[in-house]
């Protein structure tokens, strides 16, 4: 019983540390500048304003091409990446070749491959593709997989018992259709691990677009919320509604998945 | 040790009689697409980056080879060598205590009481939401007069313009970040502990502590390594917490290995020396990453035979 109450107690204040620099964010993002300037800075808003979403919306600063430019990339990235990783893992699996597991040792070898080492040469290499702040630029490095998910794919194939494919290719279908009638619908739950992660890191992501792109043409929403706080020093009521809107649409979704993210980050373990 | 059967069945596929033109063509077909990301944007790179750091290069200008220059000048650079440091210390300070901190909530959670689904989903939250924001919302947060917290102490503190605070605050903020999601990872590694090995501790007159010590942690040891070696990774290459908090700064006390590289290469447009600091980081994330596995693997045979 004791051990119940002292446990909930410190359950209760690390959801307090956690919650509450969103909660005063939040709080923050609905005063007035004025209201802001003139009061301590926990003082509740009185009354409420929508100003700065107003201005963030269909004011001067909308965040509302960042934000579609933002759902585009992630689109993209997450659809290109799960085609493209289904595609190899399924050769890694299942399918017999000279150099296979050559290949695939190639891959694992990548993982460690650090994202941050690799920026200067990625950068070099899309600009003389011409592909510097193009949209392009974003996606391309992403979006041909990555061999964590090929990794995490090919061990799922893997146990796939070898006589429902036999049954499936003795009724006439090849590979392709082996893969998408047999194995797709049978890794339904590793499929949606691997959609969700990529989707929250590419939603997240910050250094390879602030890098590729230049300009309000191509900015993302995380590079908008740095040079909106950069522009705006002091002005904290506009940027915490900037910061409220960048990473609200990603927690609604978590509250409504909530177990199913939980579970996808421990399968992964990965950003 | 999983090197050695892969490299076994190499032969054994060879001589497998299933084999057929069919496959290898859908194979490759199948692989075509990965190739060209892990070729184009993994392996090139690595190549490239090596190639570039050889030279002088500012984007416009043609590139002029150099040879070793540039590791010889980033390596006598005091910039250089206080970045690496800052990013040690940085790393000494996160590593520790999120990993402690994630343990501890594990085993907070890991009761079982009603509710702890939902502090568990409170305690992932700030890591699905984007680290630049955070960082922006804690960069209020710290400061000197309009923030939240000098409001509650009552005090005024410069947490990040002061150089002995900065680099702890934005150490705490990952920290922060980060204690939920190293959490998951000790819940489901102790999901895996039989309850039997805690009864059987128990009843030989182990107290709590002493059962952690003694039985839990050894069992916990393949989780610990995943945890810290993926940490330890991150955190060398923590970029957008410290762009949105600090920048860099007060005087480069807060200015990391990642941001040097983007600093040197995307604002001075140094490509040759922004190339060189990459492959130091590389190597640097290599022997990191070779130095746990051979100390955990060490450990882990004894222990758990």
């Amino acid at each position: 019983m004791r051990r119940a109450v002292l446990t909930y107690l410190a359950l209760s204040l690390a959801a307090v540390v956690i919650l509450a620099p969103y909660l005063m964010s939040v709080q923050t993002s609905v005063k007035t500048p004025r209201q802001f300037a003139q009061q301590p800075p926990l003082a509740p808003p009185r009354p409420p304003t929508g100003e700065n979403y107003a201005e963030l919306t269909v004011g001067g600063h909308t965040l509302i091409p960042p934000l579609v430019i933002t759902v585009q990339v992630v689109l993209v990235v997450v659809l290109g990446q799960l085609v493209c990783s289904v595609l190899a893992a399924y050769a890694f699996a299942r399918l017999d070749f000279p150099g296979r597991d050559a290949i695939f040792w190639v891959y694992l070898a990548t993982l460690m491959v650090p994202a941050v080492a690799v920026l200067v040469p990625r950068f070099v290499l899309l600009s003389e593709a011409g592909l510097v702040n193009t949209f392009w630029g974003i996606v391309l490095p992403s979006m041909f997989g990555s061999p964590y998910a090929i990794f995490l794919l090919r061990q799922f194939f893997r146990a796939v018992p070898q006589e429902l494919l036999d049954a499936a290719r003795i009724d006439g279908a090849g590979h392709p259709r082996v893969l998408r009638h047999v194995m797709l619908p049978l890794s339904r739950p590793v499929l949606a691990t691997l959609l969700i992660i990529t989707a929250v890191t590419h939603w997240n992501d910050f250094l390879w677009p602030l890098v590729v792109t230049s300009g309000a043409r191509w900015e993302v929403l995380t590079v908008a919320v740095a040079g909106l706080q950069s522009q705006y020093q002091g002005n904290w009521t506009l940027v915490m509604a900037a910061t409220t809107l960048a990473t609200m649409p990603l927690l609604v979704l978590f509250t409504i998945f909530q177990k199913h993210i939980v579970k996808s980050i421990t399968i992964t373990g990965m950003k | 040790m999983t090197v050695a059967p892969a490299r076994r069945a190499v032969p054994a596929a060879r001589a497998r009689p299933g084999r057929s033109r069919r496959d290898t063509l859908t194979g490759l077909a199948f692989l075509a697409p990965s190739l060209v990301g892990v070729g184009g944007f993994l392996l090139a790179p690595v190549v490239v980056v090596l190639g570039i750091s050889l030279t002088r290069w500012d984007l416009i200008d043609p590139a002029r080879w150099t040879g070793l220059d540039n590791y010889r000048s980033i390596l006598g650079d005091p910039a250089f060598g206080r970045s690496l440091a800052v990013t040690a210390v940085f790393v000494l300070l996160v590593i520790p205590l999120q990993t402690a901190l994630g343990l501890a909530a594990a085993l907070l959670l890991d009761q079982r009481l009603p509710g702890s689904t939902w502090f568990r989903a409170i305690l992932v939250l700030p890591w699905i939401s984007a680290p630049l924001a955070l960082g922006v919302v804690w960069r209020w947060l710290f400061d000197p007069s309009d923030g939240a917290i000098n409001e509650l102490l009552g005090h005024r503190i410069e947490w990040l313009t002061s150089p002995a605070l900065a680099l702890p605050s934005v150490a705490a903020v990952t920290i922060w970040t980060n204690v939920g999601y190293v959490a998951l990872f000790f819940l489901a590694g102790l999901a895996g502990i039989p309850p039997q090995y805690g009864e059987a501790a128990r009843i030989d007159g182990a107290g709590p502590w002493q059962g952690l010590r003694r039985v839990t942690l050894p069992l916990l040891r393949p989780t610990t390594f995943f945890v810290l070696a993926t940490g330890v990774i991150s955190s060398f290459q923590v970029f957008d917490t410290v762009y949105a908090m600090t920048g860099g700064g007060p005087a480069g006390r807060t200015e990391v290995v990642a941001y040097t590289i983007y600093r040197e290469a995307f604002v001075n447009f140094r490509m040759g020396r922004a190339a060189a600091m990459s492959v130091v980081l590389f190597l640097l994330l290599i022997t990191v990453t070779i130095a746990q596995q051979t100390y955990f693997r060490r450990r882990t045979t004894y222990e758990m035979g």
